[in-house]
């Protein structure tokens, strides 16, 4: 019975929404400022790929918004599945589960370089190229999954972890920062533009894009770390 | 380069939180002051920028990356949300300091709780100042997800329960205000706030409408309105003493500051005030009238944080210069008083399994300046002179008499017998019923009392001298109602995307 | 095929399929029990409208928004042979898509908790608060 209101509810948001969204018509030219991206990323900025130059400079503000939520999600699943270290006593079941097959094992070995060099590849040619720093980061973290799941045992080092981490996401407000000291806008190009296409062009975009694609791979990384190795303990209490 | 810029608000806590694992690392100790440090510096910060504000009378804009708007992100720190970041800021060095302690043996825990707090206040600052709609999202999420751990916090409280259901009602928030945004978007090509509101009689009826509707909706839930704060009560009572004044002063600050913007500046649509109103009116009831049955403290709370709320919405609803800065002030009063309530309520009740209200029976006598205030804090919300929240009522009361709202009136003074009743029934029990002995009561520590007397000094000095900080509510209304001068502030020079 | 009933069917397929994603996740939201089946419909209601901003950027017979250089006379030229699809919604979406990570990251991690605290993910037997 819930079921049938709810799909005659559904039925009736779906019909207002699909009356809006066909009365906008699709593929036609409607830009207002996008106009003027694609005109200032290639000419301006000396960036190939618009995308980044929005992601990275139009936008940058967003972009570092867009870092802070991946930190403060790894923040927050490292304080939601926190546990004392004197109490927890054993592993994750799920880490003393018997390995991968031989098979497995050595097609990740070999796998993992590869993917860890195209996701810097893809990092590092992010304004040239269709990809970027998040892209990128995905890549790398997909990499230390596979090695996650196939050694059961594999863990990575939180410490070395949380400098990559600072030290990445420091690069990208300290470079918006800079720009302030430099007496210019926050975020704003302050080193050479380059030619276009070159790897060395669109001055600051490609730094921060590297030092994006860093962050992103070792906080997802650290998240897939924290989720498999939750530890088994006895109940606790905390009051304020 | 300017030492006071409101981009600092964002980026030096951003930095800081990047950077706090390090200093950790170097001393322990570094993870509690460096935020403070940080603090103190914001509120330097809105010194400078509120000084230059109200001597030039003009808002500063700031551009980001280089770009005029609407080509980059810009922020605007006006009279009105220069008002309020100030506010946010000032609580978040309060906050601060009443946690100063907090949890100082477990260097994990308090290094993370330090980073959300942080987080949290620069979120709702970005919120505030932000002048453009896209990245007015990207703040509220970083808001939403540093306030899901911080409901979470303690393990032994049903913390995760609460939640969870915050992040769900949370995440559909933001799938309808992303929904809103991209209708806009699809039609009018930009994404700047001032642009938008220019030219948003280009936008066709149906959509206009549906747009609105859906960033209502999704701004309504981070504003707490009735009946879309069902999560709001629990993530009160489970989140951590402190944390109940952050949500109180910062990111209810932050929810309705975007739906006062939605109805006020983006859209014109003149039904939007009725919403308004009419939303607030049933907020306010049904909140007050739940408030009424509650028998834990911090529900109660909570449910009576959630009527003023309304009593805001109310206020900003109407929609006339004395009744907006009507609303200022009980915008004000909100955060001052609440988190007066929040910061005493918890030491109150700090070692009672349940958190009722009959636990804290007899702790007049036990815990004196905390009893004390708190009853100030009651007494204050309620709107008893001579303390802050009767100038809030009472011009809130003479703006709807201005607007010839005499059901309102009576309306509001219903309401505020209701209030009497249930804050009296609290400040009854803590100084007219004997003492259970069931719970030891748990004397705050120093930097809390001091945190709780300050506040208590603000609410006295308000309210005997109101006139002290009544031309800024005047001022932050003149800024936020001239919508006109708003746009030409933002977009000065024709661009060439405007014809 | 003629253009007009390319962009027709492709109107109709792009944002039928927006729609159907939304509508499929809000039914999964409002009726599962199991925690994570929810969190998963709250990730397809996200794609549906990711998927609705994307193909609103779209131009008929539009390429990706990146700029190919040639060398003309020893001069590096940027050349605009086709016209380029709106960018901001890809960058946009880029954002929301990350955030919509974050979201689900943090519930799962929230599933979590709830699991070792009641042993169970459905959602009517975790109810020591008022839903």
């Amino acid at each position: 019975m819930k079921k049938i209101i709810i799909i005659l509810l559904l039925a009736v948001i779906g019909y207002f929404l699909a009356d809006i969204f066909f009365e906008i018509p699709f593929g036609e030219d409607s830009m207002v400022v996008s106009k003027e991206y694609l005109d200032k990323s290639p000419n301006d900025l000396h960036v190939a790929n618009t995308v980044t130059s929005i992601v990275v400079n139009f936008r940058g503000f967003d972009t570092l918004g867009e870092v802070t939520v991946l930190f403060l999600a790894s923040t927050a699943i490292g304080s939601i599945l926190f546990r004392r270290r004197k109490v927890h006593t054993k592993l994750n079941p799920q880490r003393n589960a018997p390995h991968a097959s031989r098979i497995v094992q050595i097609s990740a070995k070999i796998l993992f370089p590869l993917i860890v060099l195209l996701g810097a590849y893809v990092f590092i040619h992010g304004h040239l190229t269709p990809g970027g720093g998040f892209q990128g980061g995905v890549i790398i973290a997909t990499g230390y999954l596979l090695l996650l799941v196939t050694y059961r045992k594999f863990s990575v080092s939180h410490s070395s972890l949380t400098w990559i981490e600072a030290i990445a996401g420091v690069t990208f407000a300290g470079i918006g920062v800079l720009g302030l000291i430099l007496g210019k806008d926050f975020l704003e190009n302050f080193l050479p533009v380059g030619t276009i296409n070159n790897l060395f062009s669109g001055g600051i975009i490609g730094i921060i894009y590297v030092a994006v694609g860093f962050k992103v791979a070792s906080e997802l990384t650290g998240i897939l770390d924290t989720m498999l190795s939750i530890k088994v303990d006895s109940e606790e209490n905390e009051q304020n | 380069m300017v030492v006071a810029n409101p981009i600092l608000y964002v980026a030096l806590p951003l930095l800081v939180a990047f950077l706090l694992p390090l200093f950790g690392k170097i001393h322990k100790e570094l993870i509690r002051v460096v935020p403070g440090l940080l603090f103190m510096f914001l509120i330097f910060n809105t010194v400078v920028l509120f000084s230059e504000v109200t001597s030039t009378g003009k808002p500063i804009i700031t551009q980001i990356a280089g770009w005029a708007p609407p080509i980059g992100i810009n922020l605007v720190f006006s009279a009105f949300s220069g008002f309020i970041a100030g506010i946010i800021s000032i609580m978040g060095l309060l906050v601060w300091v009443y946690s100063y302690k907090f949890k100082k043996v477990e260097f994990d825990n308090s290094l993370k709780y330090f980073v959300l707090i942080m987080l949290v206040t620069a979120g709702s600052i970005g919120v505030v100042l932000t002048g453009d709609i896209f990245n007015l999202f990207v703040f509220l999420e970083i808001v939403a997800l540093s306030s899901y751990p911080l409901v979470a916090f303690y393990r032994g409280r049903d913390g995760a329960e609460a939640s969870f259901k915050y992040l769900i009602v949370g995440a559909f928030a933001s799938i309808a205000i992303l929904l809103g945004i991209v209708l806009i978007y699809s039609q009018l090509g930009t994404l700047n706030m001032a642009e938008i509101s220019l030219r948003i009689g280009e936008m066709p009826e149906k959509i206009k409408i549906t747009a609105f509707i859906l960033l209502f909706l999704g701004f309504g839930i981070e504003a707490e309105m009735f009946p879309l704060n069902g999560w709001a009560p629990d993530a009160y009572s489970q989140a951590p003493g402190p944390v109940g004044a952050v949500f109180a002063s910062m990111t209810a600050k932050a929810g309705i500051y975007t739906i006062i913007r939605l109805v006020f500046t983006l859209f014109d649509i003149d039904a939007g005030y009725q919403l308004l109103l009419g939303m607030g009116i049933i907020t306010l009831v049904v909140s007050e009238g739940i408030a009424l049955r509650q028998e834990k403290l911090k529900r109660m709370l909570a449910f009576s944080s959630l009527g003023q709320m309304g009593l805001l919405m109310i206020a900003f609803g109407i929609n006339t210069k004395a009744a907006v800065v009507a609303g200022m002030f009980i915008l004000f009063n909100h955060a001052v008083i609440k988190s007066l309530l929040f910061f005493s309520g918890s030491y109150l009740v700090y070692n009672s399994e349940n958190k009722n209200i009959k636990d804290l029976f007899g702790f007049g006598k036990k815990l004196p300046l905390t009893a004390f205030l708190f009853g100030l804090g009651a007494f204050a919300i309620v709107g008893l002179p001579p303390l802050s929240g009767f100038w809030a009522k009472l011009s809130l009361l003479m703006a709807s008499a201005d607007s010839n709202l005499i059901a309102l009136i009576a309306l509001i003074l219903i309401v505020s017998v209701v209030e009497i009743v249930y804050y009296f029934r609290v400040v009854n029990g803590l100084y007219f019923k004997k003492y259970t002995g069931e719970f030891e009561p748990h004397k705050p520590s120093w930097n809390a009392s001091l945190v709780m007397l300050i506040l208590a000094a603000v609410i006295v000095t308000v309210g005997l001298y109101p006139d002290l900080i009544y031309n800024y509510f005047v001022n932050a209304a003149d800024a936020l109602m001239d919508k006109a001068n708003y746009i030409q502030n933002v977009l000065p020079s024709n661009f060439v995307g405007l014809n | 095929m003629s253009e007009e009933l390319m962009q027709q069917i492709l109107s109709i397929s792009f944002y039928g399929a927006s729609l159907a994603l939304i509508l499929i996740g809000v039914y999964g939201v409002l009726t599962k029990k199991n925690l994570i089946k929810i969190l998963l419909s709250l990730t397809i209601v996200d794609s549906g409208v990711n998927l609705l901003f994307v193909s609103l950027g779209y131009i008929m017979n539009g390429t990706a928004p990146i700029f190919s250089p040639a060398i003309m006379d020893g001069k590096i030229e940027v050349l605009k042979t086709a016209p380029m699809v709106d960018p901001v919604p890809q960058a946009l979406v880029l954002t929301a898509i990350v955030i919509g990570l974050g979201v689900t990251a943090v519930g799962l991690a929230l599933v979590i908790r709830l699991f070792r605290h009641h042993n169970t993910t459905n959602i009517d037997e975790i109810r020591n608060l008022k839903w």
